[in-house]
């Protein structure tokens, strides 16, 4: 998991973007002030509002229910609700804050409170806080005011948790990526400097490269003399995939080893010859067996059966 | 640039270059100058040149060393180029360059016994 002082640094969390951040929702010190002074406001409606809050909202629906599976996640849960409610009124917004707004989106996001639960329960939340202001302090102009402020601090801890929410997404993707990746090049060696790598799904540009550059760090790292690429699983050998097998083979060549080519159906054949590409470069054969048959005689070794 | 940059040495029948510094044009020629001359001197059949110190082989570098090879071959000198690492590899065969005639191994080693074979498979001829 990352820590959420790596996700500041991802993020761009510094005194920089801070400050632009709070200048983009007008959220100034006097803002501030006015949280801070609404301290003793928020300690006095702390329970009920977020008492209500559950009561009301999380409780009541069947989906978000899930996320409380027992008394004790509940009580959790409502003893860090009521921690987070009364840091609204702290009239602090440094990069402490928001390390700490950062770490309530992470915490979320890990236990899987979808956005939309997030917005729906803020705009909850925000409804609970005004009623309660307006019924203790009647409809005035420096209501408002104060209103205003609750309001820009609310929307500037919704902005840092979306954010969150899309990096962590972004993160899944990427790890997924390099997973399919890693799945898609298994370089395995078969013998002694004898590697193979089955090729399975469509080879485009950007796979085609891939394959090239894990296939050179594996001849040269196991200082193989043969690597055996099966296209059997390859739906479709064009011209373009052919190219990238001639290049991997004659960058193989520069690194002194060869390239042996298997799994060409009849289609594949007929395919090459037609369109004009000449593999006669590269050792192929049908099929893989053949192949490391021809592998092993490249490396001086021949398969013999067994005598008696 | 001076020649005598890259240590050319006999061993055996053969010779052995080292390339541990990045080439540029003006030592790169130096060196195809040096090799020559050396293949002269020495009467070797063959030569081993290692660039697993190169990081980094652009297209006028890669044209040096296969030409080298060409000419050590028109003297009566089998070239092989050992040690180049994946990422040169990648890039030269990315941007097209081709080292067609030029022998290729892993390692001296394998260079070495390559050298051999070559020249047992053409004294039989």
């Amino acid at each position: 998991m990352t820590s959420p002082l790596e996700y500041m640094n991802r993020l761009g969390f510094t005194e920089q973007e801070l400050s632009s951040r709070r200048t983009y929702f007008q959220l100034v010190d006097e803002d501030l002030a006015r949280l801070s002074a609404l301290r003793p406001f928020a300690e006095r409606h702390n329970d009920a509002i977020v008492d209500a809050f559950y009561q009301e909202l999380l409780l009541k629906h069947s989906e978000s229910r899930l996320f409380f599976t027992d008394q004790a996640t509940l009580q959790r849960a409502m003893a860090a609700q009521k921690r987070y409610f009364l840091e609204l009124f702290s009239g602090v917004c440094d990069l402490a804050y928001l390390e700490n707004r950062l770490r309530v989106g992470t915490t979320h996001q890990r236990i899987g409170v979808a956005p939309k639960w997030y917005l729906g329960a803020y705009a909850h939340y925000l409804r609970l806080i005004s009623a309660r202001l307006l019924a203790e302090q009647g409809y005035s102009a420096e209501t408002q005011e104060k209103l205003r402020s609750i309001q820009k601090i609310i929307f500037f801890d919704m902005s840092i948790a979306i954010e969150t929410y899309i990096a962590a997404g972004l993160d899944a993707l990427a790890r997924h990526q390099a997973a399919i990746r890693e799945l898609s090049t298994p370089v395995i060696q078969l013998y002694e400097r004898v590697l193979l790598l089955p090729l399975i799904g469509t080879i485009d540009t950007a796979r085609a490269m891939q394959v090239m550059e894990k296939v050179l760090v594996r001849v040269a790292e196991r200082q193989a003399k043969v690597i055996v690429l099966d296209i059997a699983g390859v739906p479709v050998v064009d011209t373009r995939v052919a190219n990238h097998l001639l290049q991997t083979t004659e960058a193989v060549r520069l690194l002194g080893a060869s390239t042996v080519l298997t799994g060409i159906s009849p289609q594949v054949a007929q395919t090459m010859v037609q369109l004009g590409v000449d593999l006669s470069k590269m050792h192929t054969r049908a099929s893989l067996e053949e192949g490391l048959e021809l592998a092993l005689s490249l490396t001086g070794r021949v398969i013999r059966a067994k005598e008696g | 640039m001076q020649s005598g940059m890259i240590p050319i040495l006999k061993v055996g029948g053969i010779l052995l270059a080292s390339i541990q510094t990045e080439l540029n044009d003006t030592s790169a020629q130096a060196f195809q100058q040096d090799v020559l001359k050396a293949i002269e001197r020495t009467r070797s059949r063959g030569l081993v040149i290692d660039i697993t110190g190169l990081d980094m082989v652009d297209t006028f570098v890669a044209r040096i060393l296969t030409d080298s090879g060409r000419m050590a071959k028109l003297m009566g000198t089998e070239t092989v180029l050992v040690g180049m690492r994946p990422e040169v590899a990648a890039t030269l065969v990315r941007m097209g360059f081709s080292m067609q005639g030029v022998h290729t191994a892993l390692n001296v080693d394998e260079g070495m016994a390559l050298l051999a074979t070559l020249r047992s498979s053409r004294d039989g001829e």
